[in-house]
């Protein structure tokens, strides 16, 4: 891949062998995914057979599993309702049990931050209280009432929010964070390389 | 509203209300609505991988196109399953590697040619004086900022002297930054319930109104 | 007048709830709170205008830009759970595309929900402005490990994404046979939930020069300020809020904007609360300070 970059030459063996090898990772990357299917399947199925604390709702998750899964993998010359595509089993459940409760879960953190934020959201020290006044300058902002609320104050409160808290001092923490991160990710990539770095294998 | 479009109405009203009794208190209708979710979630993996990967990646071309040497990456992703065995659980490593040795190769390059080097470019530009006053405070704000959350970030020396002062200007830069987190977090959140209240308000509220008129 | 009166009680009952949170610790109460802040709105609308940040301007000139009949690679990389967020997103770029005769492409690089919601929105767009499959749009679906996808696509695309989300090969598909790898793309315009978008920056951007707009959600958008000041982004929306700016820029007022009612009042009432907290934290601070005699 380093290779390739450097030298991209399309028709080259070379130019051809990457997008192979590529094609390659993505087709192993879905067996992967399959691997956390499985193990899943295994724990529920573990703790069903020893009927453990709960047991009842692990079947449950079992036979979800089951229910989704294998119409989707039938032909769908067999039936319309096999398959991935319009009508299928698959694409009910998902359109109308697996996505609504995907977003009601993520939909109730709202109500913990409000929780957190009334219980815990504290001006202790200089930091917090800085961290703090930003937080409420930007909820104030990125809602149009209150964005109304500091354009009556001075029309180029927003402005200035977003040119010199988001695009100043975020934008510099931000580029701070992603330039340390990313030195970290290729320094991480070049041990992996050499042979220095072996942990993702359990050594 | 067909007797269809109603019922499945009613069922995602009836599995978004038992998870939200989470709220009141742990209760056996939040516990089913959670484990089947579970499960569809992992069920659908299971659909998708075997059409989108296994069938259109692999054994399509591998029949129809006579790429017979797709068997290879198959064997490979078959390999990672001896993860479940304590004996061959060695053997996976071989996959692993192929992943991260491809997955390396990409970040080295991306990493530093896509990330650092236009990052440091675009904070030296910043300096640029056609941008008159105003330009050159909002200059001075990100490059202070990005030198003080390096400098916060970096624990190779102990942050004293110059060292700790300079780390302390980044934990007010980075204060500001994660407040500003906090409060698109505050928005995000409330984004995603108001996505929920508004199926329930339009279209399980119109359900119900329809059965009453 | 009844509007006011109903918004003042709206007040009364945040005030009371909240009140009872700091006097039975129960977080019951705020739950309540919060709950009636955001579906009070959907009764008693509060129509506020909606004003467009100079990110969001960005993005829609840039689409605004191309010249009709370009090809652009909308992705979904999305999870159902960001749906309120992104789905909007999603549907004001489709109205834009669609709307300048561009040729879409499809895609998404999330396993969970990604392909379904990507077909089903595509689909729905495309027959409002009576777009045909093949022709004028095409979902090529998912595949996994983003990071060869994205790589892998810079290339050929066909070897990556044989076929299309239903199985059809890219090579029968009419508008696939001018569309090779990202050198036959006009632009990208990626709505997504997570990192990738660091991937689309890093990877399709800075080694294929292809200009990247995003729409992003709120809890992502802070960080890619960074991308936008170096100019490696091309516009930015934010949330939900993002997403209403997008509608009103192309003047289809839609759910995002909708939304903007119950995310103000809700804003308000958690600015509310964390005042609240701190002017109780404050006087119990000095009220322990007092007993302890003035001594620490």
């Amino acid at each position: 891949m380093v290779v390739s970059f450097f030298f991209r030459a399309e028709g080259s063996f070379l130019g051809r062998i990457e997008p192979e090898i590529l094609s390659w990772v993505t087709i192993v990357g879905g067996f992967t995914l399959l691997l956390g299917v499985v193990s899943i399947v295994r724990v529920n199925y573990t703790a069903v057979k020893r009927k453990a604390d709960g047991w009842g709702y692990k079947l449950a998750t079992l036979i979800s599993v089951f229910v989704i899964a294998i119409p989707a993998m039938l032909p769908t010359g067999w039936s319309d309702q096999f398959g991935r595509g319009d009508g299928s089993i698959y694409k009910w459940l998902f359109n109308y049990l697996d996505a609504p409760m995907m977003a009601t879960m993520f939909a109730m953190l709202a109500f913990y931050i409000a929780s957190a934020a009334f219980r815990a959201f504290r001006a202790r020290n200089a930091e917090a209280t800085l961290l703090l006044i930003t937080a409420i300058i930007v909820m104030l902002w990125r809602v149009p009432m209150g964005e109304e609320f500091l354009l009556s104050i001075h029309p180029d409160i927003p402005g200035w929010i977003n040119t010199y808290i988001m695009g100043g001092a975020n934008l510099a923490v931000q580029r701070g964070i992603i330039i340390g991160a990313a030195l970290g990710a290729a320094a991480m990539a070049l041990r992996i390389m050499l042979g220095i770095e072996r942990t993702y294998m359990g050594k | 509203m067909s007797l269809v479009e109603f019922l499945q109405i009613w069922i995602i009203a009836f599995f978004t209300l038992s998870l939200f009794s989470f709220l009141y208190k742990d209760n056996p209708f939040y516990k089913l609505a959670e484990h089947i979710f579970a499960g569809l979630s992992a069920g659908y993996y299971v659909g998708l991988i075997w059409e989108s990967v296994i069938l259109q990646q692999m054994i399509d071309p591998m029949f129809n196109n006579g790429k017979w040497w797709l068997v290879f990456p198959g064997i490979l992703g078959v390999l990672m399953f001896s993860r479940f065995s304590k004996n061959y659980s060695w053997i996976s490593r071989i996959s692993l590697a192929f992943v991260m040795g491809t997955t390396a190769g990409i970040f080295l390059v991306s990493e530093l040619h896509g990330k650092v080097l236009p990052q440091i470019q675009a904070t030296m530009k910043s300096l640029d004086p056609s941008q008159g006053f105003a330009g050159f405070i909002l200059a001075l704000i990100i490059i202070v900022g990005v030198i003080s959350t390096l400098i916060y970030f970096y624990f190779s020396k102990e942050h004293k002297g110059a060292l700790g002062g300079v780390a302390k200007v980044g934990i007010w830069f980075i204060m500001i930054s994660f407040g500003a987190h906090f409060g698109y977090t505050v928005m995000a959140r409330i984004s995603l319930l108001i996505g929920r209240v508004q199926f329930l308000i339009d279209d399980w509220g119109g359900s119900i109104v329809q059965l009453f008129s | 007048m009844g509007e006011v009166l109903a918004y003042i009680g709206l007040v009364i009952v945040g005030v009371f709830l909240l009140y009872k949170t700091f006097k039975t610790d129960d977080r019951r109460y705020i739950y309540l709170a919060v709950g009636i802040f955001v579906i009070f709105p959907f009764f008693i609308p509060l129509d506020i205008p909606v004003i467009v940040s100079p990110e969001t301007q960005q993005l829609y000139d840039a689409v605004e830009a191309l010249p009709d009949s370009s090809t652009v690679l909308l992705t979904f990389d999305y999870y159902a759970s960001a749906l309120p967020e992104t789905e909007p997103m999603s549907r004001a770029a489709l109205h834009h595309l669609f709307r300048k005769d561009c040729k879409v492409v499809t895609l998404t690089t999330i396993p969970l929900g990604g392909p379904s919601i990507s077909e089903d929105v595509t689909r729905e767009m495309a027959e409002i402005y009576g777009k045909e499959y093949g022709i004028d749009f095409v979902n090529l679906g998912y595949k996994a490990n983003y990071v060869a996808v994205l790589k892998g696509m810079g290339s050929v695309i066909d070897i990556i994404y044989p076929t299309d989300n239903s199985g059809t090969p890219l090579s029968e598909i009419p508008m696939m046979k001018d569309i090779k790898n990202y050198s036959d793309i006009d632009f990208i315009y990626v709505v997504s939930d997570n990192g990738i978008v660091d991937y689309w920056m890093s990877i399709v951007n800075a080694q294929y020069q292809i200009e990247v707009g995003c729409g992003v959600t709120a809890v992502m958008a802070p960080k890619y300020y960074a991308y936008i000041g170096s100019g490696q982004m091309t516009g930015l929306l934010g949330g939900m809020k993002g997403a209403a700016e997008y509608e009103r820029l192309i003047g289809k007022k839609d759910e995002a904007t909708k939304g903007m009612g119950a995310q103000s009042l809700v804003h308000l009432f958690i600015i509310f609360s964390v005042l609240a907290g701190n002017i109780i934290f404050f006087f119990e601070r000095r009220k322990r300070f007092n007993q302890a005699g003035g001594a620490r």
